[in-house]
């Protein structure tokens, strides 16, 4: 058994790196400390918070760890080492994670002196009723898959009159696995939902430049939260730092997670939308965070069919009126009762009602949902510039795309199903990102999600000028992570191992 | 010191695996041959120190003082410490300040009782930051000799012969264990055997780059000095018992590629000593790795800093039972060192004294060190902790006013 209120001190400062530096002689310490040892009183109740969070680390001195402790099993080998920040001014253990050591030798030379980011990881293994423990001292290289980049506050330059997007993150894991003409993102053994949601979060508050205390709300949509009860959103707050936060470790922000399979996230955009329009108490900033790390029935057992296409993967978008990049323009959504995916309570895996699964519940929602927006907007498929749904697998989104009256030059840009895998929540929302990542100014973008259950959200877009001055602050885009070099191709039992997680 | 205490009587179990032994049995084994070895009757102590690191999560046993009040069948006062060093430090004060005239110094370890199990544990205890973010009782070491490495730019053949200096450091304390009728080990090895290990296990460090853990218990008795005469015609005095202490998160500590504590405490042990560090030819230091004994070295002042490894490796290309330091004979670890004499934590330090005493006596048999003018001092260096705590105790045969 874990102690909850030592496991919470540690994800405390363990999550975002927490330190201190004397204002005086400029000492740097992890973790917080109340005085420099250095000037003493004289800097009592004057030392600065730091925090590495989003800082860039040199790995001074490693190892292979081959024989961990007993909570480390499931993660050797590993490299292990010291970590150093600001030229040495401060230094912190660390675990090299995303980077599978195999059996043969590792020259530790190769890795020394290079520089690693911080990242957001499950700890070690627990009791399954356990707190999850949690650890931003997991490190990736930085000349590898995941770039280093700042975060940095902007001052917004232009209001306008209707919100809309001012920045989204992507997150997908380095591993892939390759099947049946498909490739799908697989977490890192250290990885779930919980931690794509924290690391979507970070890249959406590094695109849009927005101060993390300024947003009001955080909405979390998931179907594989790892705990039944407590939410993710609670730990994404705290870790981003959402809302104005106290010395007393509380956030002044609202944070829930919503769960309707894969539209769980994008039904919340419109209260996000609400929320920041609200005329007598409008929230300057709301986060809306799709992430999911589908559990799937090995493949010979009832649901199995769902393990050829679940990947993983998490998205965020900030919505708000200040230097949007891309106005909402409308929505629409339709429901019914069609259960055509579920899981039960205390099941570890979901069951798949093949019955249901295509026309009466994914084709009937997204077309009524897409085109009844167009009727009410009186818009043709033809002034739409992009269109976007939710991808289950490769042939559906271009079978609805295409019923909807759309060519594949509108809908192509926006899959990425083939690269990704089903990502449930984020899926429709990181196609829609992809599209983000290209469009020009002023195109129209329809984007309709579905969830099963079941139901669609269908919305539509008009980007504005501001798109192309945010791109410089976000290299880690769809495309990078669909395409890059650093790409870990896995087999299936490692796959399965990954999954299966900590 | 005015008058410093003076050793009486000494005690050990065999290191190694006592599957059969709960810990009141060893302590009780080592505590009747301290007794017996001073002449004195358990109605003569006023006083107990005992230590054991892990004792409570080992073997989930607390209030060690009630079961050794328990086995003497005395109400005396009785205090727990987590090493001999520091139990033996405690009782020299007692002494010094007149408080006793003759205690007895215990320490005990069962650790092979749940030996999977500690590994959490210990880690945590020793550098709770390390263990989150994966660190194991041996990365520290490694990381450590990454960072001499580092620091002193040993690289490419140079490296190769650190390595090699590593795995002779080992052997040479297999050795010396041969003729210690307590060691944990009593076997000789070859450097190939060292140095296939750490191929076998593709690891910087092998099996026998590290000290094992092991069961055991030790026992001193200490006494007044003008006390002690009254038992023994040959005392052994401490003539000093310093310690110092480090930031228990290794990655925070200023100089990683050895141990600062080791240095300052040495520094002022030499000075309470009034001894210089050339009349130590005999040295029993907290060889917890291999590594540990090289840098100790250095640290404690006998190589200067980042030579370490290429003196020794000299040394050990015609070893002659001792490191050659520039003329200087200086004896490390006759017993076999942590390495293969065994390391029971809470007692260990009991058996680098027990050896100490044995040599001083002249009484160490096939072991007896025999260098250049008389053996007067010993020198013993014991920690808590990954440099965490350093003590240091100097003995000697007599003291210099």
């Amino acid at each position: 058994m874990s102690s909850e209120p030592m496991e919470r001190r540690v994800a405390y400062i363990g999550d975002r790196l927490k330190g201190s530096r004397c204002p005086l002689c400029g000492n740097e310490y992890f973790k917080p400390k109340r005085y420099c040892g250095k000037c003493g009183r004289k800097s009592l109740g004057r030392m600065e918070e730091i925090d590495l969070f989003y800082e860039k680390g040199v790995l001074e001195t490693c190892t292979v760890i081959r024989e961990p402790t007993n909570r480390f099993m499931k993660l050797a080998p590993f490299i292990h080492g010291i970590v150093s920040f600001h030229n040495g001014k401060v230094r912190v253990p660390g675990r090299i994670t995303d980077v599978i050591i195999g059996d043969g030798e590792v020259n530790l030379d190769e890795f020394e002196g290079r520089e690693v980011v911080p990242r957001f990881r499950r700890r070690c293994s627990v009791g399954r009723s356990d707190i999850i423990p949690t650890i931003s001292l997991a490190f990736t290289f930085a000349d590898e898959y995941y770039p280093y980049q700042r975060y940095e506050i902007s001052q917004p330059n232009k209001e306008y009159d209707v919100p809309g997007i001012v920045g989204y993150g992507v997150y997908v894991s380095r591993f892939r696995i390759k099947e049946v003409g498909m490739e799908r993102s697989v977490p890192f053994i250290d990885e779930d939902a919980i931690t794509a949601a924290v690391e979507a979060g970070k890249l959406a508050l590094i695109h849009s430049g927005v101060d993390s205390r300024r947003i009001g709300k955080v909405y979390v949509g998931t179907e594989s939260n790892p705990y039944a009860v407590n939410p993710i959103a609670s730990k994404v707050a705290q870790v981003l730092k959402l809302g104005e936060d106290g010395a007393d470790g509380v956030q002044m922000v609202d944070a829930v997670d919503t769960e309707f399979a894969c539209k769980a996230a994008s039904s919340m955009f419109k209260d996000a939308v609400a929320l920041t329009f609200y005329p007598r108490d409008p929230m300057e900033y709301v986060m809306v965070i799709g992430a999911d790390n589908a559990q799937a029935a090995p493949r010979c057992e009832p649901g199995g069919e769902l393990d050829y296409f679940v990947g993983y993967g998490g998205v965020a978008f900030i919505f708000g009126k200040k230097d949007v990049i891309a106005e909402v323009e409308g929505w629409c959504s339709c429901t019914s009762d069609t259960p055509d995916f579920w899981r039960r309570d205390l099941e570890p895996y979901p069951r798949h009602g093949g019955r249901f699964t295509g026309e009466p519940a994914y084709f009937k929602h997204i077309i009524k949902a897409g085109r009844k927006l167009m009727e009410r907007m009186n818009l043709k498929p033809s002034d739409i510039d992009y269109f976007v749904c939710h991808q289950p697998n490769p042939m559906f989104p271009a079978k609805a795309a295409a019923t909807l009256g759309f060519k594949p030059e509108q809908y192509l840009p926006g899959i990425y199903v083939t690269k990704f895998g089903n990502t449930y929540s984020a899926s429709s929302l990181i196609g829609f990102a992809a599209i983000l990542d290209q469009a020009e100014p002023h195109k129209r973008i329809m984007v309709v999600s579905y969830g099963s259950g079941a139901g669609s959200d269908a919305y539509l877009f008009v980007t504005t000028s501001q798109i192309r001055d945010k791109r410089a602050y976000q290299k880690f885009t769809v495309k990078y992570q669909a395409e890059n070099k650093f790409i870990h191709y896995i087999d299936y039992a490692t796959y399965r191992m990954f999954k299966e997680g900590l | 010191m005015n008058s410093p205490p003076a050793i009486i009587g000494i005690g050990r179990t065999r290191f190694g695996e006592h599957f059969e032994a709960d810990p009141e049995d060893l302590i009780d084994e080592a505590g009747l041959m301290a007794l017996e070895s001073a002449g004195i009757e358990r109605k003569d102590l006023e006083a107990c120190y005992i230590s054991d690191y892990l004792l409570q999560i080992t073997s989930k046993m607390g209030l060690e003082e009630g079961f050794i009040s328990h086995l003497l069948e005395m109400n005396i006062p009785i205090e727990r410490m987590r090493s001999f060093s520091s139990a033996l430090m405690n009782a020299c004060h007692a002494i010094e300040a007149g408080k006793y005239d003759i205690v007895l110094i215990g320490g005990i370890e069962k650790m092979t009782d749940r030996l999977s199990k500690i590994r959490d544990d210990l880690m945590l205890f020793v550098d709770r930051w390390s263990y989150y973010s994966g660190g194991t009782p041996e990365s520290h070491h490694e990381l450590l000799l990454r960072e001499y490495i580092r620091k002193y730019k040993v690289n490419g053949a140079d490296r190769e012969k650190l390595m090699l200096t590593l795995a002779h450091i080992s052997v040479k304390n297999h050795r010396n264990a041969l003729w210690n009728e307590y060691a944990h080990f009593r076997r000789e090895i070859d450097v190939e055997r060292v140095l296939a290990a750490r191929r076998e296990e593709r690891k910087t460090l092998g099996t026998y780059d590290f000290a094992p853990i092991s069961d055991g218990a030790t026992a001193v008795i200490l006494a007044n000095p003008r006390k002690a005469k009254e038992y023994t015609s040959e005392p052994i005095y401490v003539l000093s018992s310093e310690m110092a202490t480090d930031y228990i998160s290794y990655s925070s500590r200023p100089y990683r590629a050895g141990f600062i504590a080791s240095r300052i405490a040495m520094e002022k042990a030499l000075k309470a000593a009034k001894i210089s560090i050339d009349d130590i030819k005999l040295l029993e230091v907290y060889d917890q790795s291999t590594v540990l004994e090289m840098t100790s070295l250095e640290d404690l002042g006998f190589i200067e800093k980042g030579t370490a490894w290429t003196k020794l490796y000299e040394n050990f290309k015609d070893f002659k039972g001792y490191y050659d330091l520039d003329g200087r004979e200086v004896y490390v670890n006759t017993d076999g060192g942590l390495k293969a004499d065994g390391n029971p934590l809470g007692a260990t330090g009991g058996a680098q004294i027990f050896e100490v005493v044995k040599q001083l006596r002249g009484e160490a048999g096939r072991r007896q060190v025999k260098p250049d003018g008389d053996l007067l001092y010993g020198c013993v260096q014991e920690m808590e902790g990954f440099g965490t705590k350093v003590y240091i105790h100097i003995l000697g045969r007599e003291k210099r006013e």
